[in-house]
């Protein structure tokens, strides 16, 4: 079974005001005793650990800037953690951002083989999905068209379809996407709903806070890149609202 | 030992993980191929025509200043252009990689020595078509068929090998100091006339002549001059001092690599 472990991690930022140093800059810097206006410090996440256990679903709340996101990219090794350790286990279906890889000058097609083998899918894997992706995404006439040609909600759709087709163990959501007409958006929400039901782990982050309620188990209130509380999500949540109120 | 045994180590994860990955890297490697010659009117053929023109240009032009015979002088000047070619683009279009997958690397995780990589390999294969392309040119006007060809394999290998491992610092140093695409341009431009390209290596005497002893790039053009203009295998002591190189070039690059490339998220 899935299963997720975050010990003690820690993700650091260098802000830096001059965001790409320069050689010259380097090595003048090299020589100068006092390097305090080159860069600051700032951690996006500071000492969190967390054991997540089959069949639950988290939903991480909280202001924006309070490291929600950090620390489900961080989950996604998209960020190394500065200091700590992620263990996981399970295959993980990152729905951070979907349609990551498109190519605008690549054909639909094209960029499904593409983007499944970013999404770690096999050829043969990819090849018998192709036409139930090009399906659900119901882009049909359009799928040999080079996606910069796509409207916005085709592309959504196709990015969404693709990185659906497939069930992952775990899920990492980062706000529920809205777009595209009515009756995709129904059809998107009831197939995600399948795929977190049949999955191992869900976590997502999201300002919906109705909508953590009835997608989650567990709710984590994060704050300035710590955890601030953490439980079942209706006493989570009210808590969270009741010092949100008071203007903390 | 305990240093070498974490760096073996660390070669082999990098290494297993863009096997894993192998379905994206030949993805990508197919992306940039495709890329390059979708919506031209003579399409991938520029890829072939374009060094060919190029060298065309240089031939005349060099064997006019140095009172050469036409014919020979092109044999000889697209032998040692072929590996110059190959190295000066897998160096200057690698060393970008990261810059330009900057949006995919901040939205997903991908093993990071499957951009330079990818980039290389497409360069690799646009290298070996123009070979044909150069290659037939060559022996049209008098270049000499022979058993030292078989060589020419083991040649590139070498010369990918030594190349990658400056790319691998290149491209990731390219991320910390942007000034760097720039200055590689630069750099290059003198290292091509500081390369036994359109002069024998013994004809630049003078203060500079120890700069072409130096080069590691006077022997890689060696590898392919031999077999391709002298129609002889090269001799020992090139390729055992190009295989050196070669090593010495992707030891260096994978220590430099694997020592910053988890950073490299949080600079571009």
């Amino acid at each position: 079974m899935s299963k997720i472990n975050i010990h003690n991690v820690s993700v650091n930022f260098r802000i830096y005001h001059d965001k790409s140093p320069s050689i010259k800059g380097y090595f003048s810097s090299l020589f100068k005793s006092n390097k305090d206006n080159a860069y600051s410090n700032y951690s996006a996440v500071k000492n969190v650990s967390l054991v997540i256990e089959p069949s639950e679903r988290v939903g991480i709340i909280g202001h924006n800037g309070a490291g929600k996101s950090t620390l489900l990219k961080t989950l996604c090794r998209i960020y190394e953690p500065s200091s700590g350790i992620i263990h996981v286990n399970g295959k993980i279906a990152p729905l951070l951002e979907i349609g990551a890889g498109f190519h605008p000058e690549f054909t639909g097609r094209e960029n499904i083989y593409l983007n499944g083998a970013i999404l770690g899918l096999k050829k043969q894997q990819i090849r018998s999905l192709e036409d139930g992706i090009i399906r659900f995404a119901e882009v049909e006439e359009f799928i040999d068209t080079p996606v910069k040609y796509y409207s916005t909600g085709m592309h959504m759709r196709l990015a969404f379809s693709l990185a659906t087709a497939t069930q992952p163990d775990i899920i990492i959501l980062d706000e529920i996407f809205a777009g595209g007409d009515a009756s995709f958006v129904a059809n998107a929400k009831s197939r995600l709903r399948e795929m977190i039901h049949k999955s191992d782990i869900m976590i997502m982050v999201s300002h919906d806070h109705e909508l953590v309620k009835s997608l989650c188990n567990r709710v984590i209130w994060m704050d300035h890149g710590q955890i601030v509380a953490d439980g079942l999500p209706d006493e989570i949540v009210r808590q969270y609202l009741a010092a949100d109120a008071i203007g903390e | 030992m305990q240093a070498i045994k974490k760096i073996t180590f660390n070669f082999i994860n990098v290494w297993a993980e863009v096997i894993s990955f192998r379905e994206v890297l030949w993805q990508l490697t197919r992306q940039q191929i495709i890329l390059r010659y979708r919506r031209t009117f003579l399409g991938y053929f520029w890829t072939l025509l374009n060094p060919i023109l190029m060298m065309s240009v240089m031939a005349v032009v060099f064997a006019t200043l140095f009172k050469q015979d036409l014919k020979t002088f092109t044999v000889f000047l697209f032998s040692g252009m072929i590996a110059w070619n190959c190295f000066n683009t897998i160096v200057v279009q690698s060393g970008k990689s990261f810059i330009a997958n900057e949006g995919l690397i901040k939205k997903i995780y991908l093993p990071k020595l499957v951009f330079p990589l990818s980039v290389t390999l497409a360069l690799v294969i646009d290298s070996l078509l123009s070979f044909i392309a150069l290659f037939a040119i060559m022996l049209a006007l008098g270049g000499e068929l022979s058993l030292a060809l078989l060589f020419i394999p083991l040649a590139y290998i070498l010369l990918v090998v030594f190349s990658f491992g400056i790319v691998l610092v290149v491209s990731v140093a390219t991320v910390f100091f942007r000034d760097l695409q720039y200055v590689i341009g630069v750099i290059m431009q003198a290292w091509f006339f500081l390369t036994p390209l359109f002069y024998k290596p013994d004809a630049l005497t003078g203060k500079v002549a120890w700069l072409i002893k130096l080069n590691p790039l006077t022997s890689f053009v060696e590898l392919f001059r031999a077999p391709l203009y002298l129609a002889v295998l090269p001799s020992i002591d090139v390729v055992l001092h190009t295989f050196l190189l070669a090593v010495f070039s992707l030891v260096i690059g994978l220590i430099f690599f694997s020592r910053y490339e988890k950073k490299i998220i949080f600079r571009l």
